[in-house]
């Protein structure tokens, strides 16, 4: 029987968010938690005092296969891998690989500037919709719009820079069609420089008026280095 | 080089913002919250669980719960951080108690079996961190014992049996310091008008 008495429920409240409380007793008050209101409300107030105890965590990157898992445990549509595509396709890869290396030798002999890293958008059919190429040290954005999605009405799709533990930044709006190249700004540069992935928003004309992002997230991609 | 800075009330809101998507079944909402949180996450979990297989398995875990329930977070307005950080925290206490972990306590366990994800290297988002506040001043006055046994239950996951074993106190002794320390930072919130 849950005990009526504020206090107690308060210090059980304690004890469980501190985690001592345990075993069946423990189990009993999530079952009180679930159903009664005032369990709930004094369980939430001591999981945001005492995270202070947390102040001092050191962040670790976990593995790249945990996201994998989580997105098939969810039924994420799935987005193939570069290497994904080659194991389906051995042959074409052979092929492509074949001309590739060809290709490269006739290349490395002509001075041409090199992106530094790149970045897919694509639709969750597979489908192209614009391609990134950073170029130098995070100094000039290339963009290839190679088809846009539906343009809505006073809307326009931002591109946004993930910095890890930052929030995002814009890195401007993205072209309906042919080719662009944009340099950065410093903080451009510096979101670029300390992000793994890329994300696309609908905002309203002209991007977001906050400097943030205020639409749907509609893609993200990963920024992969280009060498 | 320095990252972007945001402050606490910004990243919670978010991480609000964020959450409100994963309600209404935005995956990539999911992703760029695993982007930004998963590391906090991952380094709660793993001072509790050790095992990087099993702290793996509960940040698996941790995020389908976030995704599930994130309508119900967004009706509770809490602070999305401590949501988050107490299904990690609660997730893995239930897979520690399910392998029988025993005491645990970062500090004495050799390198190879302390912890073996990849520390960020970019120090995470600082912004998530509580900022310097009352529950702050209140642990302060704790004494040094009730300190170290709240610690060594919040942070590293241990029973009062571990504690007991662990900094060789007997069991009553170390109930009594918790309750008391529990009662002391309830009284201080209350003088303080946080106790809501």
């Amino acid at each position: 029987m849950m005990p009526n008495n504020g206090e107690v429920i308060d210090r059980l409240a304690a004890e469980y968010v501190l985690g001592t409380l345990r075993g069946s007793p423990r189990r009993r008050f999530e079952r009180w938690r679930e159903t009664i209101p005032v369990v709930d409300q004094r369980c939430r107030f001591w999981e945001e005092r005492l995270l202070e105890l947390a102040a001092d965590l050191k962040p670790m990157r976990p593995p790249t296969h945990v996201w994998l898992t989580i997105e098939r445990r969810l039924n994420f549509p799935a987005r193939r891998s570069l290497v994904q595509r080659v194991r389906r396709f051995p042959l074409l890869a052979s092929l492509v690989l074949l001309a590739c290396a060809t290709a490269l030798l006739y290349w490395r002999s002509i001075p041409i500037i090199r992106p530094t890293s790149e970045a897919t958008i694509s639709a969750r059919s597979g489908e192209r919709l614009w391609e990134l190429e950073v170029f130098g040290k995070a100094d000039r954005l290339g963009l290839h719009a190679a088809k846009r999605p539906t343009r809505q009405a006073k809307s326009d799709y931002e591109l946004w820079a993930l910095p890890t533990g930052a929030a995002p930044v814009s890195l401007g709006i993205l072209p309906a069609e042919g080719e662009l190249m944009r340099a950065l700004t410093v903080i451009q540069k510096q979101a670029l420089t300390h992000s793994s992935q890329l994300a696309v928003t609908i905002e309203p004309l002209g991007g977001s008026p906050t400097g943030q992002p205020t639409g749907a997230i509609l893609y993200v991609a990963p920024l992969r280095s280009a060498f | 080089m320095k990252s972007v800075a945001e402050s606490p009330a910004e990243f919670d809101e978010r991480l609000r913002w964020l959450l409100n998507q994963c309600a209404a079944s935005d995956s990539d909402a999911l992703q760029f919250l695993y982007t930004l949180v998963s590391p906090i996450l991952f380094a709660s979990i793993i001072r509790i669980l050790r095992r990087p297989a099993l702290a793996e398995e509960a940040l698996q875990d941790v995020f389908v719960s976030i995704w599930q329930k994130a309508g119900k977070f967004t009706a509770s307005r809490g602070r999305p951080m401590a949501w988050m950080i107490s299904i990690a925290r609660y997730r893995a206490i239930d897979i520690a108690r399910r392998e029988r972990l025993g005491p645990t306590s970062v500090a004495e366990l050799p390198e190879d079996q302390a912890v073996h994800g990849e520390p960020d290297s970019e120090g995470g988002p600082a912004a998530w961190r509580p900022t310097p506040n009352l529950m702050a001043r209140c642990l302060a006055l704790l004494s040094p014992q009730q300190a170290h046994c709240l610690e060594l239950a919040y942070i590293d996951g241990n029973s009062h049996e571990d504690i007991a074993r662990l900094t060789g106190t007997p069991l009553g002794t170390v109930k009594s310091w918790i309750r008391r320390a529990l009662l002391n930072l309830r009284q201080c919130l209350a003088s303080s008008h946080d106790a809501e």
